[in-house]
């Protein structure tokens, strides 16, 4: 693995950086305060082509290496981690699952549209009584006259409200776990979905997270994706690329912790000199910088995995883990360091404090990581 | 159309200024272990450019002369904005050569590359600040030379372009071939390149020339500037309380900032 980031990696961490800072910095502070979706920097977004970072050319896409989208996301996730979360459930749950196990057609009528920003994608797994054990769902689809008709109710769909295309996951056989579930490509307009309830968050709030209804949605039977039975198989897969986008989520909270907290102990005065001053501050800084190289290596490191077709749920767990934790630590130093300021909204850190915590919940919480990790250092010994 | 964008590549402006630093040795700024980008003007230089051909058949080709070993950055960016074409002169000692010798230098690239129309530059360097080049590169190539200009648009085979002044802004004729220098305004913002052109740059053509491929400046150089001494400037902060009520407060601010030649 490259430690050091390629010429056009460092040409595109710029760009974004720039993006970031023209279109979302200004605004991130409100877009979170309104809990506004940003419908109008997500279309500049797609413009730029960061809507389907890995999609092949072919489809539309830049057909970009998985580090260098993780590069991409920390970017995003550094201003605005709401705004990442949008993109990356685009990236990594919709795109990323219909380019490995798409038919041609499906890839052809889909993903142009969804890497262009024509449409947006959602990904529906979780329901409300199968969270961490997630292959325990009960959303059914029946074959009948050749469409499938899904019946049951997902919850905290990412981008729920405003997604039209949904990658379902449902009970199509009548097997439990993993081997009775199969994928579906729904669109928003298929008669028979409606979204329900739409959920108030701690953070990430300029995106939408709601129910999805599905009540005899009907499907024709060319939207399964991949094949009957397969469902399990593409939603753990797919989760192992997602737990990396939100790897490199966490990266971006942690950075934006580690850079403000770094300009704002120097300016900070205090017993007559600034507060960077002291021991106590420059170890705070020294442990989340060291920690967010740590992060970032393992989350590298896991896209590189993953990006070169190699077995890489161990290690996209563990970035997963390790970066969501060191956000969360992060941000609460980050609260400690900024003081009374770090608690009110006047300072960008108490977004940070609330926006890492759902990174140690979604897509597999650190408790699941653990699982997931353990269960192979055990199977490897 | 054929366009040339001469680009310039430089010590980020934006650089705190504990790292700004003047090599005694050959008075010039230390380069070394900074990071380099495209001088400001020339980003908008470019995007006039890419904005002409946005509007109708230009061919926009990238010049510029700079060590071969710093200077990929600078291109990739140029070609990911959307230039076609891109040309390097490889000169390891371009840092150190006044503004009046890249004229020259320039000059002999451009024709070399052949055909040209229109040539843009940044107004001033981030750097140097010289604004000399266009004027100088327009003499030596003979064409017509309108620097200072923020839009630029063609009108049966003559460009009409808005050029700032002191008094307002000047809408100017001119014939082709021409050399622009270009300032900035809020039309031609650098434009972030697109993702697929980050990817499908290094497929564009790219020339790189030595020194030895362009024709010597000839006796009638401009390239006469000799500098004798350079300084970081010394910036002195002081804080003045003036007492009073507001009326005269302000009555005694008004004062003191006359007496400072700022009023």
């Amino acid at each position: 693995m490259a430690v050091a980031l390629t010429d056009e990696q460092r040409l595109l961490q710029d760009t974004v950086r720039e993006f970031a800072a023209r279109e979302l910095l200004p605004v991130a502070a409100e877009l979170d305060q309104q809990a506004r979706f940003p419908a109008d920097i997500l279309a500049k977004a797609a413009a730029l082509g960061l809507m389907g970072l890995t999609v092949p050319e072919e489809y539309g896409g830049p057909g970009l290496d998985l580090v260098a989208s993780v590069v991409a996301q920390e970017e995003l996730a550094r201003a605005s981690a709401g705004f990442q979360t949008i993109v990356s459930v685009n990236n990594a749950l919709v795109c990323d699952p219909i380019v490995r196990w798409g038919t041609d057609a499906q890839k052809r009528r889909y993903l142009p549209d969804l890497v262009a920003g024509r449409r947006l994608g959602c990904y529906c797994l979780t329901e409300p009584t199968s969270g961490s054990d997630a292959m325990s769902l009960r959303t059914v689809a029946a074959l009948e006259d050749g469409e499938w008709v899904l019946n049951g109710t997902k919850v905290f769909v990412t981008s729920g409200v405003e997604a039209s295309l949904c990658v379902v996951y449902a009970r199509s056989e009548n097997i439990p776990g993993a081997a009775g579930v199969s994928a579906f490509l729904v669109e928003k307009s298929f008669p028979g979905l409606t979204v329900g309830k739409v959920e108030k968050k701690l953070g990430i709030r300029c995106s939408s997270t709601a129910e999805l209804l599905f009540d005899g949605c009907r499907v024709p039977a060319e939207n399964m994706l991949g094949a009957r039975g397969e469902g399990g198989k593409i939603a753990l897969a797919t989760l192992d690329g997602g737990r990396i986008g939100i790897a490199a989520q966490a990266l971006g909270i942690t950075r934006a912790c580690l850079e403000e907290s770094t300009a704002y102990v120097q300016q900070r005065k205090q017993f007559g000199r600034a507060i960077a001053e002291f021991q106590a501050i420059q170890w705070a800084l020294a442990d989340m910088a060291t920690r967010l190289d740590a992060a970032r290596l393992l989350t590298h490191r896991a896209a590189a995995l993953r990006g070169a077709g190699r077995p890489c749920a161990k290690e996209a767990a563990m970035a997963k883990l390790f970066a969501s934790e060191t956000a969360m630590w992060a941000a609460h130093r980050a609260v400690q360091l900024f003081g009374g300021y770090g608690y009110i909204q006047d300072y960008p850190v108490e977004r940070y404090f609330r926006d890492a915590k759902i990174t140690e919940i979604y897509e597999g919480t650190s408790e699941i990581q653990r699982v997931v990790i353990s269960r192979r250092v055990l199977a490897e010994a | 159309m054929d366009v040339i964008v001469c680009l310039k590549q430089v010590v980020d402006p934006e650089l705190p200024a504990r790292d700004f630093a003047i090599d005694p040795a050959t008075r010039r700024q230390v380069r070394e272990g900074r990071p380099l980008v495209l001088s400001t003007y020339d980003e908008n230089a470019l995007e006039v450019a890419l904005q002409l051909r946005d509007r109708g058949n230009v061919k926009v080709t990238a010049l510029t002369i700079a060590p071969q070993t710093t200077v990929g950055d600078a291109v990739r960016l140029a070609l990911a904005m959307g230039a076609d074409e891109a040309v390097v002169v490889d000169d390891p000692r371009s840092p150190a050569r006044p503004g009046a010798e890249i004229a020259a230098m320039l000059a002999s690239a451009i024709r070399k590359i052949g055909s040209f129309d229109l040539v843009l530059t940044g107004c001033e360097s981030a750097d140097w600040v010289e604004r000399v080049v266009a004027p100088l590169l327009a003499e030596e190539l003979a064409a017509t030379c309108v620097t200072f200009v923020s839009q630029v648009e063609t009108h049966d085979g003559a460009l009409v372009v808005r050029r700032q002044a002191e008094d307002g802004v000047h809408v100017v004729e001119a014939r082709l071939p021409a050399v622009i220098s270009i300032s900035s305004d809020e039309t031609n913002k650098p434009r972030l390149p697109k993702v697929k052109d980050i990817i499908t740059a290094k497929r564009k053509p790219l020339q790189t020339w030595s020194l030895e491929d362009l024709e010597p400046p000839g006796d009638g150089s401009m390239a006469d500037v000799d500098i004798r001494d350079v300084a970081i400037p010394r910036r002195d902060a002081r804080c003045e309380f003036i007492q009073g009520d507001p009326a005269e407060a302000a009555g005694k601010l008004a004062q003191r900032l006359r007496a400072l030649k700022l009023l």
